[in-house]
Protein backbone atom coordinates (compact mmCIF):
# COMPACT_ATOMS: atom_id res chain seq x y z
CA UNK A 1 0.00 0.00 0.00
CA UNK A 2 2.69 2.36 0.78
CA UNK A 3 6.16 2.25 -1.16
CA UNK A 4 8.91 4.91 -0.49
CA UNK A 5 11.57 4.62 -2.87
CA UNK A 6 15.27 6.09 -1.83
CA UNK A 7 13.51 9.06 -0.29
CA UNK A 8 15.76 11.68 0.69
CA UNK A 9 14.75 14.13 2.74
CA UNK A 10 16.55 17.54 3.56
CA UNK A 11 15.56 20.85 5.26
CA UNK A 12 18.26 23.14 3.94
CA UNK A 13 19.22 25.34 6.32
CA UNK A 14 17.29 23.96 8.93
CA UNK A 15 18.52 23.81 12.49
CA UNK A 16 20.25 20.38 13.68
CA UNK A 17 18.21 17.87 16.03
CA UNK A 18 20.49 15.73 17.97
CA UNK A 19 23.51 14.70 15.91
CA UNK A 20 23.08 15.74 12.72
CA UNK A 21 24.83 18.81 11.44
CA UNK A 22 22.88 21.73 10.19
CA UNK A 23 21.61 21.64 6.42
CA UNK A 24 22.26 17.89 6.41
CA UNK A 25 19.56 15.65 5.45
CA UNK A 26 16.68 14.25 7.65
CA UNK A 27 16.26 11.54 6.25
CA UNK A 28 18.85 9.50 3.54
CA UNK A 29 17.49 6.77 0.82
CA UNK A 30 14.74 5.06 2.53
CA UNK A 31 13.12 2.68 1.30
CA UNK A 32 10.41 0.83 2.46
CA UNK A 33 7.33 -0.98 1.51
CA UNK A 34 4.07 -1.24 3.95
CA UNK A 35 1.34 -4.05 3.11
CA UNK A 36 -2.28 -2.96 2.95
CA UNK A 37 -3.36 -4.50 6.61
CA UNK A 38 -0.18 -4.41 8.05
CA UNK A 39 0.95 -2.45 11.45
CA UNK A 40 4.40 -1.02 11.13
CA UNK A 41 5.96 0.30 14.14
CA UNK A 42 9.18 3.17 13.55
CA UNK A 43 11.82 3.32 16.47
CA UNK A 44 14.85 5.43 16.90
CA UNK A 45 16.21 7.62 19.28
CA UNK A 46 14.88 11.43 19.39
CA UNK A 47 15.69 13.00 15.68
CA UNK A 48 16.67 9.92 14.03
CA UNK A 49 13.36 11.08 11.36
CA UNK A 50 10.38 9.36 12.64
CA UNK A 51 8.38 12.50 12.01
CA UNK A 52 9.91 13.38 9.02
CA UNK A 53 8.65 10.04 7.95
CA UNK A 54 5.49 10.46 8.95
CA UNK A 55 5.25 13.55 7.20
CA UNK A 56 6.14 12.32 3.84
CA UNK A 57 4.26 9.49 4.20
CA UNK A 58 1.00 11.67 4.70
CA UNK A 59 2.34 13.75 2.03
CA UNK A 60 2.80 16.98 4.87
CA UNK A 61 6.28 16.81 2.84
CA UNK A 62 7.79 16.68 -0.27
CA UNK A 63 10.83 14.11 -0.63
CA UNK A 64 13.97 16.19 -1.76
CA UNK A 65 15.00 13.12 -4.06
CA UNK A 66 13.02 9.57 -4.09
CA UNK A 67 9.52 9.12 -4.18
CA UNK A 68 6.29 8.29 -1.87
CA UNK A 69 3.07 6.39 -3.51
CA UNK A 70 0.20 5.26 -1.59
CA UNK A 71 -1.87 2.85 -3.71
CA UNK A 72 0.07 4.47 -6.57
CA UNK A 73 -0.85 7.75 -6.02
CA UNK A 74 1.66 10.76 -4.25
CA UNK A 75 0.37 10.83 -0.85
CA UNK A 76 -1.27 14.21 -0.75
CA UNK A 77 -3.38 13.25 -3.56
CA UNK A 78 -4.26 10.62 -1.69
CA UNK A 79 -5.27 11.61 1.56
CA UNK A 80 -7.16 14.40 -0.60
CA UNK A 81 -9.43 11.24 -1.81
CA UNK A 82 -9.40 8.80 1.15
CA UNK A 83 -8.61 10.62 4.12
CA UNK A 84 -6.20 9.26 6.87
CA UNK A 85 -6.43 8.83 10.48
CA UNK A 86 -3.39 11.13 12.07
CA UNK A 87 -2.72 11.30 15.72
CA UNK A 88 0.39 14.01 15.49
CA UNK A 89 3.26 13.75 18.13
CA UNK A 90 2.07 16.63 19.83
CA UNK A 91 -1.93 16.90 19.33
CA UNK A 92 -3.39 19.96 19.62
CA UNK A 93 -6.34 22.12 18.80
CA UNK A 94 -7.98 25.44 19.64
CA UNK A 95 -7.56 25.70 23.63
CA UNK A 96 -10.92 27.65 24.17
CA UNK A 97 -12.78 24.86 22.35
CA UNK A 98 -14.70 22.09 24.64
CA UNK A 99 -13.89 18.04 23.88
CA UNK A 100 -16.97 17.76 22.64
CA UNK A 101 -17.46 21.00 19.93
CA UNK A 102 -13.92 19.62 18.98
CA UNK A 103 -14.91 16.12 18.17
CA UNK A 104 -17.89 17.87 16.50
CA UNK A 105 -16.10 20.24 14.95
CA UNK A 106 -13.47 17.69 13.29
CA UNK A 107 -16.55 15.08 12.54
CA UNK A 108 -18.24 17.87 10.23
CA UNK A 109 -14.32 18.51 8.57
CA UNK A 110 -14.87 14.48 7.85
CA UNK A 111 -18.12 15.36 5.93
CA UNK A 112 -20.73 14.22 8.41
CA UNK A 113 -23.61 16.02 8.69
CA UNK A 114 -24.45 17.87 11.76
CA UNK A 115 -26.98 14.82 13.13
CA UNK A 116 -24.29 12.30 12.59
CA UNK A 117 -21.26 14.55 13.63
CA UNK A 118 -22.91 14.73 17.16
CA UNK A 119 -23.80 11.02 17.04
CA UNK A 120 -19.97 10.40 15.98
CA UNK A 121 -18.98 12.64 18.87
CA UNK A 122 -21.21 11.18 21.66
CA UNK A 123 -20.25 7.79 20.61
CA UNK A 124 -16.19 8.47 20.71
CA UNK A 125 -16.30 10.63 24.46
CA UNK A 126 -18.06 7.43 25.77
CA UNK A 127 -15.24 5.14 24.14
CA UNK A 128 -12.23 7.09 25.45
CA UNK A 129 -14.12 7.81 29.13
CA UNK A 130 -14.07 11.76 28.10
CA UNK A 131 -18.16 12.21 28.52
CA UNK A 132 -17.38 13.98 32.00
CA UNK A 133 -15.18 16.30 30.35
CA UNK A 134 -17.38 16.85 27.45
CA UNK A 135 -17.68 20.20 28.42
CA UNK A 136 -14.15 21.08 29.36
CA UNK A 137 -11.89 23.03 27.58
CA UNK A 138 -9.14 21.77 25.50
CA UNK A 139 -6.84 24.32 27.09
CA UNK A 140 -7.50 22.63 30.44
CA UNK A 141 -7.32 19.23 29.74
CA UNK A 142 -3.84 17.01 31.19
CA UNK A 143 -1.61 15.56 29.24
CA UNK A 144 -3.23 12.15 29.48
CA UNK A 145 -6.83 13.47 28.72
CA UNK A 146 -5.87 15.33 25.60
CA UNK A 147 -3.76 12.13 24.20
CA UNK A 148 -7.02 10.16 24.84
CA UNK A 149 -8.72 13.13 22.55
CA UNK A 150 -6.76 12.75 20.05
CA UNK A 151 -6.85 9.19 19.69
CA UNK A 152 -10.63 9.38 19.78
CA UNK A 153 -10.27 12.00 16.46
CA UNK A 154 -8.31 9.62 14.72
CA UNK A 155 -11.72 7.44 14.89
CA UNK A 156 -13.89 9.80 14.10
CA UNK A 157 -13.94 8.81 10.35
CA UNK A 158 -13.18 4.71 9.16
CA UNK A 159 -9.61 5.37 7.45
CA UNK A 160 -7.63 2.79 5.40
CA UNK A 161 -4.22 4.21 6.72
CA UNK A 162 -3.95 5.01 10.67
CA UNK A 163 -0.66 6.99 11.36
CA UNK A 164 -0.14 7.39 14.91
CA UNK A 165 2.97 9.49 16.87
CA UNK A 166 3.98 8.30 19.89
CA UNK A 167 0.48 7.09 20.31
CA UNK A 168 1.11 6.20 24.12
CA UNK A 169 2.62 9.29 25.31
CA UNK A 170 0.89 10.22 28.55
CA UNK A 171 -1.68 8.00 28.39
CA UNK A 172 -1.89 5.47 32.42
CA UNK A 173 -1.29 2.14 32.04
CA UNK A 174 -5.20 1.33 31.94
CA UNK A 175 -5.29 3.60 28.97
CA UNK A 176 -2.11 2.02 27.47
CA UNK A 177 -3.70 -1.37 28.24
CA UNK A 178 -6.87 -0.10 26.11
CA UNK A 179 -4.63 1.24 23.42
CA UNK A 180 -3.13 -1.95 22.56
CA UNK A 181 -6.74 -3.43 22.41
CA UNK A 182 -7.65 -0.71 19.89
CA UNK A 183 -4.76 -1.25 17.74
CA UNK A 184 -6.00 -4.95 17.52
CA UNK A 185 -9.50 -3.93 16.57
CA UNK A 186 -7.74 -2.14 13.63
CA UNK A 187 -5.78 -4.51 12.53
CA UNK A 188 -8.63 -6.75 12.23
CA UNK A 189 -10.20 -4.53 10.29
CA UNK A 190 -7.57 -4.27 7.73
CA UNK A 191 -6.27 -1.08 8.36
CA UNK A 192 -2.75 -0.13 7.58
CA UNK A 193 -1.23 1.10 10.74
CA UNK A 194 2.22 3.13 11.35
CA UNK A 195 2.94 4.13 15.09
CA UNK A 196 6.15 5.82 16.20
CA UNK A 197 6.92 4.76 19.70
CA UNK A 198 9.58 4.62 22.13
CA UNK A 199 7.93 2.29 23.91
CA UNK A 200 9.51 -0.86 22.59
CA UNK A 201 7.39 -3.19 24.59
CA UNK A 202 4.40 -1.71 23.35
CA UNK A 203 6.24 -2.04 19.38
CA UNK A 204 6.98 -5.30 19.93
CA UNK A 205 3.45 -6.47 21.24
CA UNK A 206 1.73 -4.05 18.67
CA UNK A 207 3.41 -4.20 15.26
CA UNK A 208 4.55 -7.00 12.88
CA UNK A 209 7.75 -5.09 12.16
CA UNK A 210 9.60 -2.37 13.46
CA UNK A 211 11.78 -0.04 11.17
CA UNK A 212 14.81 1.51 13.28
CA UNK A 213 15.54 4.56 12.42
CA UNK A 214 18.64 6.20 12.98
CA UNK A 215 20.20 9.75 12.25
CA UNK A 216 17.95 9.74 8.86
CA UNK A 217 18.53 6.28 8.08
CA UNK A 218 17.11 2.82 8.21
CA UNK A 219 19.57 0.80 10.34
CA UNK A 220 17.74 -2.59 10.38
CA UNK A 221 14.03 -3.86 9.88
CA UNK A 222 13.08 -6.29 12.44
CA UNK A 223 10.00 -8.23 12.38
CA UNK A 224 8.95 -8.62 16.13
CA UNK A 225 6.31 -11.42 15.48
CA UNK A 226 7.48 -14.41 17.08
CA UNK A 227 7.37 -17.13 14.50
CA UNK A 228 4.70 -19.68 15.15
CA UNK A 229 5.98 -22.58 17.73
CA UNK A 230 9.15 -20.05 19.24
CA UNK A 231 9.18 -20.29 23.31
CA UNK A 232 9.16 -17.17 24.91
CA UNK A 233 11.75 -17.04 27.80
CA UNK A 234 10.67 -15.55 31.43
CA UNK A 235 12.49 -15.55 34.60
CA UNK A 236 10.70 -16.96 37.58
CA UNK A 237 11.82 -16.15 41.09
CA UNK A 238 10.74 -18.61 43.88
CA UNK A 239 10.92 -17.57 47.69
CA UNK A 240 13.54 -20.76 48.02
CA UNK A 241 15.03 -23.76 46.16
CA UNK A 242 12.20 -25.88 44.95
CA UNK A 243 13.07 -29.55 43.63
CA UNK A 244 9.69 -28.88 41.68
CA UNK A 245 10.62 -26.79 39.47
CA UNK A 246 12.78 -29.63 37.08
CA UNK A 247 9.27 -31.30 37.31
CA UNK A 248 7.15 -28.09 36.76
CA UNK A 249 9.93 -26.90 34.05
CA UNK A 250 11.90 -29.59 32.50
CA UNK A 251 14.00 -26.72 30.64
CA UNK A 252 14.83 -24.72 34.07
CA UNK A 253 17.69 -23.18 33.80
CA UNK A 254 19.63 -21.34 36.73
CA UNK A 255 19.19 -17.23 36.15
CA UNK A 256 22.41 -16.82 37.73
CA UNK A 257 25.00 -19.51 36.78
CA UNK A 258 28.06 -20.38 38.98
CA UNK A 259 25.96 -18.27 41.67
CA UNK A 260 23.67 -20.51 42.93
CA UNK A 261 23.31 -23.90 44.67
CA UNK A 262 24.24 -27.52 43.78
CA UNK A 263 21.34 -27.42 41.70
CA UNK A 264 22.18 -24.90 39.45
CA UNK A 265 19.73 -22.13 40.29
CA UNK A 266 21.05 -18.73 41.50
CA UNK A 267 20.29 -17.07 44.40
CA UNK A 268 19.47 -13.83 44.32
CA UNK A 269 19.18 -10.78 46.78
CA UNK A 270 16.79 -11.39 49.64
CA UNK A 271 17.32 -14.92 49.70
CA UNK A 272 15.08 -15.69 46.49
CA UNK A 273 16.02 -17.81 43.89
CA UNK A 274 16.18 -16.96 40.17
CA UNK A 275 15.30 -19.70 36.93
CA UNK A 276 14.80 -19.27 33.58
CA UNK A 277 11.97 -21.01 31.51
CA UNK A 278 10.70 -21.28 28.28
CA UNK A 279 7.02 -21.70 27.32
CA UNK A 280 5.27 -21.79 23.87
CA UNK A 281 2.71 -19.45 25.19
CA UNK A 282 1.15 -17.72 28.29
CA UNK A 283 -1.57 -21.10 28.45
CA UNK A 284 0.96 -23.06 29.28
CA UNK A 285 3.06 -20.58 31.55
CA UNK A 286 -0.01 -20.51 33.73
CA UNK A 287 -0.44 -24.65 33.74
CA UNK A 288 3.21 -24.60 34.69
CA UNK A 289 2.85 -22.30 37.38
CA UNK A 290 0.11 -23.82 38.74
CA UNK A 291 1.62 -27.18 38.84
CA UNK A 292 5.12 -25.75 40.79
CA UNK A 293 2.33 -24.14 43.44
CA UNK A 294 0.65 -27.01 44.00
CA UNK A 295 4.13 -28.62 44.52
CA UNK A 296 4.49 -25.58 47.59
CA UNK A 297 6.59 -23.90 45.82
CA UNK A 298 6.43 -20.02 46.54
CA UNK A 299 6.59 -18.01 43.75
CA UNK A 300 7.69 -14.05 44.09
CA UNK A 301 7.33 -12.80 40.42
CA UNK A 302 7.42 -14.11 36.75
CA UNK A 303 8.52 -11.85 34.16
CA UNK A 304 9.13 -11.98 30.86
CA UNK A 305 12.53 -11.50 29.77
CA UNK A 306 15.02 -10.69 26.69
CA UNK A 307 12.95 -8.84 24.45
CA UNK A 308 14.08 -9.47 21.64
CA UNK A 309 13.55 -5.99 19.73
CA UNK A 310 14.64 -4.57 23.01
CA UNK A 311 18.22 -6.53 22.82
CA UNK A 312 18.26 -6.04 19.12
CA UNK A 313 17.51 -1.85 19.53
CA UNK A 314 19.99 -1.89 22.28
CA UNK A 315 22.64 -4.01 20.01
CA UNK A 316 21.42 -1.20 16.86
CA UNK A 317 22.17 1.89 19.16
CA UNK A 318 24.63 0.93 21.63
CA UNK A 319 22.69 1.08 24.75
CA UNK A 320 21.55 4.90 23.72
CA UNK A 321 18.04 6.31 23.79
CA UNK A 322 15.65 4.61 21.45
CA UNK B 1 -18.77 19.40 4.51
CA UNK B 2 -20.86 22.95 4.12
CA UNK B 3 -19.27 26.22 3.27
CA UNK B 4 -21.29 27.34 6.36
CA UNK B 5 -19.99 24.51 9.08
CA UNK B 6 -16.22 25.92 7.48
CA UNK B 7 -17.86 29.73 7.65
CA UNK B 8 -18.96 29.30 11.54
CA UNK B 9 -15.62 27.90 12.53
CA UNK B 10 -13.67 30.95 11.17
CA UNK B 11 -16.06 33.49 13.21
CA UNK B 12 -15.72 31.38 16.50
CA UNK B 13 -11.64 30.71 15.89
CA UNK B 14 -11.70 34.27 15.45
CA UNK B 15 -14.79 35.97 17.27
CA UNK B 16 -11.98 37.68 20.45
CA UNK B 17 -11.04 39.98 17.56
CA UNK B 18 -14.23 40.12 15.81
CA UNK B 19 -15.60 41.49 19.23
CA UNK B 20 -12.33 43.48 19.84
CA UNK B 21 -13.20 45.54 16.38
CA UNK B 22 -16.91 45.74 17.52
CA UNK B 23 -16.07 47.07 20.69
CA UNK B 24 -13.71 49.85 18.74
CA UNK B 25 -17.00 50.83 16.52
CA UNK B 26 -18.58 51.28 19.37
CA UNK B 27 -16.68 53.72 21.06
CA UNK B 28 -16.00 55.37 17.84
CA UNK B 29 -20.06 56.01 17.42
CA UNK B 30 -20.54 56.79 21.07
CA UNK B 31 -17.63 60.07 21.01
CA UNK B 32 -18.83 60.53 17.66
CA UNK B 33 -22.58 60.61 18.98
CA UNK B 34 -21.63 62.47 21.98
CA UNK B 35 -19.57 65.36 20.16
CA UNK B 36 -23.30 65.87 17.86
CA UNK B 37 -25.14 65.53 21.40
CA UNK B 38 -22.93 68.67 22.99
CA UNK B 39 -21.29 70.96 19.76
CA UNK B 40 -23.84 70.27 17.28
CA UNK B 41 -24.76 73.45 14.94
CA UNK B 42 -28.13 74.44 13.60
CA UNK B 43 -27.52 72.28 10.40
CA UNK B 44 -26.68 69.21 12.21
CA UNK B 45 -23.02 69.00 12.27
CA UNK B 46 -20.36 68.78 14.73
CA UNK B 47 -19.16 72.25 15.13
CA UNK B 48 -15.12 72.40 15.98
CA UNK B 49 -15.41 76.06 17.47
CA UNK B 50 -17.64 74.85 19.75
CA UNK B 51 -15.74 71.52 20.50
CA UNK B 52 -12.72 73.86 21.29
CA UNK B 53 -14.52 75.77 23.71
CA UNK B 54 -15.63 73.21 25.24
CA UNK B 55 -13.08 70.93 25.94
CA UNK B 56 -9.85 72.98 24.51
CA UNK B 57 -7.39 71.75 22.10
CA UNK B 58 -7.49 67.93 23.30
CA UNK B 59 -11.12 67.32 22.52
CA UNK B 60 -10.12 68.71 18.61
CA UNK B 61 -7.01 66.76 18.71
CA UNK B 62 -8.76 63.72 19.86
CA UNK B 63 -12.02 64.06 17.44
CA UNK B 64 -9.55 64.77 14.12
CA UNK B 65 -7.24 61.43 15.43
CA UNK B 66 -10.07 59.43 15.66
CA UNK B 67 -11.41 60.85 12.06
CA UNK B 68 -8.05 60.05 10.81
CA UNK B 69 -8.13 56.63 12.10
CA UNK B 70 -11.32 56.15 10.90
CA UNK B 71 -10.17 56.78 7.67
CA UNK B 72 -7.85 53.59 7.73
CA UNK B 73 -10.55 51.93 9.44
CA UNK B 74 -11.25 49.08 6.56
CA UNK B 75 -6.88 48.54 6.45
CA UNK B 76 -6.84 47.92 10.15
CA UNK B 77 -9.94 45.74 10.65
CA UNK B 78 -8.39 43.82 7.10
CA UNK B 79 -5.28 43.49 8.78
CA UNK B 80 -6.92 42.27 12.01
CA UNK B 81 -8.75 39.55 10.86
CA UNK B 82 -6.35 38.09 8.40
CA UNK B 83 -3.67 38.19 10.21
CA UNK B 84 -2.54 34.48 10.76
CA UNK B 85 -5.08 33.38 7.98
CA UNK B 86 -3.08 30.28 6.83
CA UNK B 87 0.52 30.81 8.75
CA UNK B 88 -1.32 30.22 12.13
CA UNK B 89 -2.47 27.10 11.33
CA UNK B 90 0.49 26.43 10.30
CA UNK B 91 2.54 27.35 13.58
CA UNK B 92 -0.16 25.13 15.26
CA UNK B 93 -0.02 22.28 13.59
CA UNK B 94 -4.06 22.16 12.92
CA UNK B 95 -3.28 22.61 9.34
CA UNK B 96 -2.16 19.01 9.55
CA UNK B 97 -4.79 18.26 11.26
CA UNK B 98 -6.79 19.92 8.18
CA UNK B 99 -4.35 18.11 5.87
CA UNK B 100 -5.11 14.51 6.57
CA UNK B 101 -8.93 15.19 5.78
CA UNK B 102 -10.48 14.92 2.64
CA UNK B 103 -10.47 18.55 2.07
CA UNK B 104 -9.16 21.19 -0.42
CA UNK B 105 -6.78 23.57 1.78
CA UNK B 106 -8.20 26.11 -0.77
CA UNK B 107 -11.88 25.63 0.12
CA UNK B 108 -11.16 25.98 3.44
CA UNK B 109 -8.85 28.98 3.63
CA UNK B 110 -10.86 30.54 0.24
CA UNK B 111 -14.05 30.60 2.55
CA UNK B 112 -11.86 31.65 5.22
CA UNK B 113 -10.48 34.78 3.44
CA UNK B 114 -14.85 35.57 1.93
CA UNK B 115 -16.00 35.34 5.92
CA UNK B 116 -13.17 37.38 7.39
CA UNK B 117 -13.27 40.01 4.18
CA UNK B 118 -16.58 39.97 4.81
CA UNK B 119 -16.69 41.06 8.21
CA UNK B 120 -13.80 43.44 7.88
CA UNK B 121 -16.31 44.84 5.04
CA UNK B 122 -19.35 44.97 6.86
CA UNK B 123 -17.73 46.63 10.18
CA UNK B 124 -16.07 49.32 7.85
CA UNK B 125 -19.41 49.89 6.38
CA UNK B 126 -20.94 50.31 9.57
CA UNK B 127 -18.78 52.94 11.21
CA UNK B 128 -17.70 55.02 8.06
CA UNK B 129 -20.88 56.44 6.67
CA UNK B 130 -22.45 56.49 10.32
CA UNK B 131 -19.41 58.33 11.74
CA UNK B 132 -19.82 60.50 8.94
CA UNK B 133 -23.84 61.03 9.26
CA UNK B 134 -23.10 61.79 13.32
CA UNK B 135 -20.37 64.33 12.24
CA UNK B 136 -20.98 65.93 9.20
CA UNK B 137 -25.39 64.89 8.72
CA UNK B 138 -24.33 63.17 5.32
CA UNK B 139 -21.61 60.67 4.16
CA UNK B 140 -20.20 60.40 0.99
CA UNK B 141 -22.57 57.56 -0.89
CA UNK B 142 -21.46 54.35 -2.36
CA UNK B 143 -17.88 55.87 -2.80
CA UNK B 144 -17.44 54.74 0.19
CA UNK B 145 -18.50 51.01 0.20
CA UNK B 146 -16.33 51.13 -3.20
CA UNK B 147 -13.30 52.51 -0.78
CA UNK B 148 -13.63 50.19 1.70
CA UNK B 149 -13.89 47.22 -0.67
CA UNK B 150 -10.54 47.85 -2.40
CA UNK B 151 -9.11 47.76 0.69
CA UNK B 152 -10.00 45.03 2.15
CA UNK B 153 -9.22 42.73 -1.17
CA UNK B 154 -5.94 44.50 -1.78
CA UNK B 155 -5.02 44.20 1.82
CA UNK B 156 -6.80 40.82 2.52
CA UNK B 157 -4.92 39.13 0.03
CA UNK B 158 -1.66 40.22 0.50
CA UNK B 159 -2.32 39.39 3.80
CA UNK B 160 -3.16 35.96 2.53
CA UNK B 161 -0.59 35.46 0.25
CA UNK B 162 1.87 36.37 2.55
CA UNK B 163 0.69 33.83 5.20
CA UNK B 164 1.04 31.22 2.87
CA UNK B 165 4.73 31.63 4.20
CA UNK B 166 5.13 33.47 7.31
CA UNK B 167 4.40 34.40 10.83
CA UNK B 168 4.39 37.93 9.92
CA UNK B 169 1.92 38.35 7.28
CA UNK B 170 -0.24 41.52 8.70
CA UNK B 171 3.27 42.94 9.86
CA UNK B 172 4.78 42.78 6.45
CA UNK B 173 1.30 43.26 4.54
CA UNK B 174 1.13 47.09 7.22
CA UNK B 175 4.84 47.52 6.43
CA UNK B 176 4.24 47.35 2.15
CA UNK B 177 1.43 49.29 2.88
CA UNK B 178 3.86 52.38 4.12
CA UNK B 179 5.87 51.62 2.01
CA UNK B 180 3.34 51.97 -0.96
CA UNK B 181 2.21 55.42 0.26
CA UNK B 182 5.49 56.89 0.62
CA UNK B 183 6.56 55.50 -2.47
CA UNK B 184 3.53 56.93 -4.02
CA UNK B 185 4.24 60.31 -2.59
CA UNK B 186 7.21 59.99 -4.07
CA UNK B 187 6.95 59.52 -6.93
CA UNK B 188 3.80 62.18 -7.43
CA UNK B 189 6.24 65.00 -5.94
CA UNK B 190 9.07 63.55 -8.98
CA UNK B 191 11.30 63.14 -6.36
CA UNK B 192 11.97 59.35 -6.87
CA UNK B 193 16.25 59.39 -7.77
CA UNK B 194 16.01 55.93 -9.58
CA UNK B 195 15.44 54.72 -13.57
CA UNK B 196 12.00 54.57 -14.91
CA UNK B 197 11.74 50.94 -15.46
CA UNK B 198 12.88 50.40 -11.72
CA UNK B 199 10.13 52.90 -10.63
CA UNK B 200 7.43 51.18 -12.60
CA UNK B 201 8.36 47.53 -11.06
CA UNK B 202 7.87 48.44 -7.66
CA UNK B 203 5.27 50.55 -7.94
CA UNK B 204 3.68 47.49 -9.68
CA UNK B 205 4.27 44.87 -6.93
CA UNK B 206 3.42 47.19 -4.20
CA UNK B 207 0.14 47.91 -2.86
CA UNK B 208 -1.66 50.06 -5.25
CA UNK B 209 -1.36 53.03 -3.96
CA UNK B 210 -2.41 55.46 -6.88
CA UNK B 211 -5.21 53.78 -7.14
CA UNK B 212 -6.42 53.74 -3.46
CA UNK B 213 -5.69 57.26 -3.32
CA UNK B 214 -8.19 58.07 -6.73
CA UNK B 215 -10.86 56.10 -5.00
CA UNK B 216 -9.73 57.52 -1.29
CA UNK B 217 -10.17 61.53 -3.34
CA UNK B 218 -13.41 60.13 -4.78
CA UNK B 219 -14.81 59.34 -1.16
CA UNK B 220 -13.25 62.92 0.37
CA UNK B 221 -15.21 65.18 -2.80
CA UNK B 222 -18.05 62.80 -3.28
CA UNK B 223 -16.65 63.12 -6.50
CA UNK B 224 -18.44 60.10 -9.50
CA UNK B 225 -16.36 56.79 -8.61
CA UNK B 226 -12.69 56.14 -10.54
CA UNK B 227 -13.86 52.48 -11.83
CA UNK B 228 -10.60 51.86 -13.45
CA UNK B 229 -9.22 52.33 -10.15
CA UNK B 230 -11.14 49.76 -8.16
CA UNK B 231 -10.62 47.18 -10.87
CA UNK B 232 -6.73 47.93 -10.71
CA UNK B 233 -6.75 47.57 -7.07
CA UNK B 234 -9.33 44.35 -7.33
CA UNK B 235 -7.40 42.55 -10.02
CA UNK B 236 -3.88 43.47 -7.66
CA UNK B 237 -5.80 41.54 -4.87
CA UNK B 238 -6.99 38.65 -7.42
CA UNK B 239 -3.80 38.02 -8.89
CA UNK B 240 -2.23 37.48 -5.12
CA UNK B 241 -5.17 35.01 -4.09
CA UNK B 242 -4.85 32.91 -7.25
CA UNK B 243 -0.65 32.92 -6.52
CA UNK B 244 -1.30 32.00 -2.70
CA UNK B 245 -4.31 29.39 -3.85
CA UNK B 246 -1.18 27.56 -6.08
CA UNK B 247 1.13 27.65 -3.41
CA UNK B 248 -1.07 26.56 -0.88
CA UNK B 249 -1.50 23.23 -3.04
CA UNK B 250 2.22 22.74 -2.69
CA UNK B 251 3.00 24.26 0.42
CA UNK B 252 4.59 22.05 2.94
CA UNK B 253 3.23 21.37 6.34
Amino acid sequence: MIALDEVTKSYGSAPARGPRPAGDAALREISLRIARGEVCAVVGPNGAGKTTLFGLVLGFLEPSAGSVRIDGVPPRRYTRRHGAAYLPERFRLPADWTVAAALRALARLEGLDRREAARRADALLERFALVDHADRRIGALSRGLLQRLGLAQTLIAERELVVLDEPTDGLDPLWRVRFRDLVEELRREGRTILIASHDLAEVERLAERAVLLDNGAIREIIPTRRPEGEATLYRIELASPSDAVALAFPNATPADPGAGDAAGAGPVDGGTTAYHIAVANESELSRRLAALLEAGAVLVSVAPVAVPLEERVRRAFGGGDA
Amino acid sequence: MSALHLAGLTVRSHRRRILGLVAFVAIALAAASAARILVADEHGHVNADQLFLLGGYPAVSALLLLGWLLGRFPLIATLVLMAGLVSHDHAEGYARLYAVRPLSPVRVYGTRFVVLGGLAFAVSAVLLPAFDLLLLGTWAGPATLVLILANVLVFGALTAFLSVWTRGDAWIALLLGLAALVWQALRDAGRLAVPPGVRDVVSFILPPQAALFRLEEAFGDVAPIPWDAFVYAAGYGLVLLVIAALALRRREL
